[in-house]
């Protein structure tokens, strides 16, 4: 059995450049709920999210051979297709004039149960915890930057537009909550 | 005198928060900086582990087997396999073959004339249409190669700046003003990659292609900068 390391996930990446769906599989196992989390994170509803994983698993089968570990982590590389994707989706929606899209004050999942089982997540509670700990040492202001960047795919000029707030104070939470993440993160 | 870092914008880079133009200023610079490349990475790493606070959700139970059942389907069309040595041209269809053979014979010339060539027609009413760069990318080429009954195409480009793990080429099939996504793609250590054109109707109802940066996994529309584009065939 393998361990969940990067080097693992590389493995795997690699032999699913050569059709192996055992690793794909393997590979779900491993990311399906990050994915989907961060999926229905950004898009607020569940059949979306599921396209959205389904997509996510589907484009990795497809750019295994792409796929350069020398730029980011295996998850690191799966959380930013996952997340470009569903952002994507959420900036089309808004589009729309019957749009109706989720605020961030409920960014929560709405049409899902939560999770209890811990043991089978594949990024392990710590380090997850460990992650919450560190968002949750940031400045209230620095957080709802950042989350309003990462999770709604907000830029800075429409962080500053919705939040009533000059741009460069938003320019300025955002650089200083992510610096400060950075080095909360390396400190553990 | 040296162009000055972008420090202070990688965070924002990183999260994909940058309004375009400075998010344009900072990937040029970033293209010939790799101090702050590798300052990028880090906030990279970063903004991926915000991901880890999103609320943890269930997933319907259906969901593997919709999985393997796409993926059965993709490989029922052929997965692409690689073709020459360092130089891949992804193929799916057996009818592909036929641009394979056409442009081994005209890859030469093609490569050493890129820059004369409009619309070529190749053998059995295949047709090269070679791709404008732009400033974007001024050294960038391209070309697309389509089959006489439109069914195939494929993709070649050469010397396309390499990206950064956030982003990947996307290629564009246009028509009425409307565009639909033929290919996500990532280029080699010389910018070089061949692909297989994944269009949902015949190519040969498509005016135009253009082929811009978008982030990684592709974006729904154009939202990029340009590099490289052409006009089809068709009117």
């Amino acid at each position: 059995m393998l361990k969940n390391s990067e080097q693992d996930d590389f493995q795997l990446i690699k032999l699913i450049a050569q059709s192996r769906q055992d690793a794909i599989n393997e590979l779900y196992e491993r990311y399906k709920r990050l994915v989907f989390s961060v999926a229905i994170a950004i898009v607020g509803d569940q059949g979306v999210a599921e396209e959205i994983t389904l997509d996510v698993f589907v484009q990795v089968w497809q750019k295994a051979e792409s796929y350069r570990p020398e730029l980011a982590k295996v998850s690191t590389w799966m959380i930013a297709i996952t997340r470009n994707h569903a952002i994507d989706i959420l900036r089309w929606q808004r589009s729309r004039p019957e749009a109706n899209s989720v605020q961030w004050e409920d960014r929560t999942v709405q049409n899902g149960p939560l999770i209890h089982n811990l043991e089978e997540q594949i990024e392990s509670s710590l380090k997850k915890e460990r992650v919450r700990k560190a968002v949750a040492q940031l400045p209230e202001d620095q957080r709802e930057a950042l989350a309003l960047a990462y999770f709604k795919g907000y830029t800075q000029s429409q962080i500053s537009e919705l939040l009533k707030q000059p741009l460069g104070t938003i320019k300025t939470r955002i650089r200083l909550g992510m610096q400060k993440l950075r080095k909360l993160l390396e400190e553990d | 005198m040296e162009e000055p870092h972008v420090f202070d914008s990688l965070p924002a880079y990183a999260l994909g928060s940058l309004d375009a133009p400075e998010a344009k200023m900072v990937a040029q610079h970033l293209a010939g900086c790799h101090i702050c490349r590798s300052e990028l990475q880090v906030f990279q790493e970063v903004a991926g582990q915000i991901a880890l606070t999103a609320p943890q959700a269930e997933l319907a139970r259906d969901l593997k087997p919709r999985l393997m059942e796409r993926i059965h389907s993709l490989n029922q069309q052929a997965r692409p396999k690689p073709w020459l040595t360092g130089r891949l041209i992804p193929i799916g269809a057996m009818a592909s073959l036929l641009l394979i053979g056409a442009l081994a014979i005209s890859n030469l010339v093609l490569w050493q004339r890129l820059d004369q060539l409009d619309v070529l027609a190749g053998p059995l009413g295949m047709r090269a249409i070679a791709l404008q760069n732009t400033d974007a990318a001024p050294a960038a080429s391209g070309f697309v190669i389509v089959s006489a009954d439109g069914e195939d195409g494929v993709l070649v480009v050469d010397e396309l700046p390499k990206l950064d793990a956030q982003r990947e080429y996307q290629l564009w099939l246009v028509r009425n003003g409307s565009t639909t996504s033929g290919a996500v793609f990532s280029v080699d250590e010389s910018g070089y990659r061949g692909m297989r054109i994944e269009a949902p109707q015949s190519l040969l109802t498509y005016s135009s292609v253009l082929v811009t940066i978008e982030p990684v996994g592709g974006s729904v529309e154009p939202y990029g900068e340009h590099i490289l584009a052409g006009s089809l065939f068709n009117p």
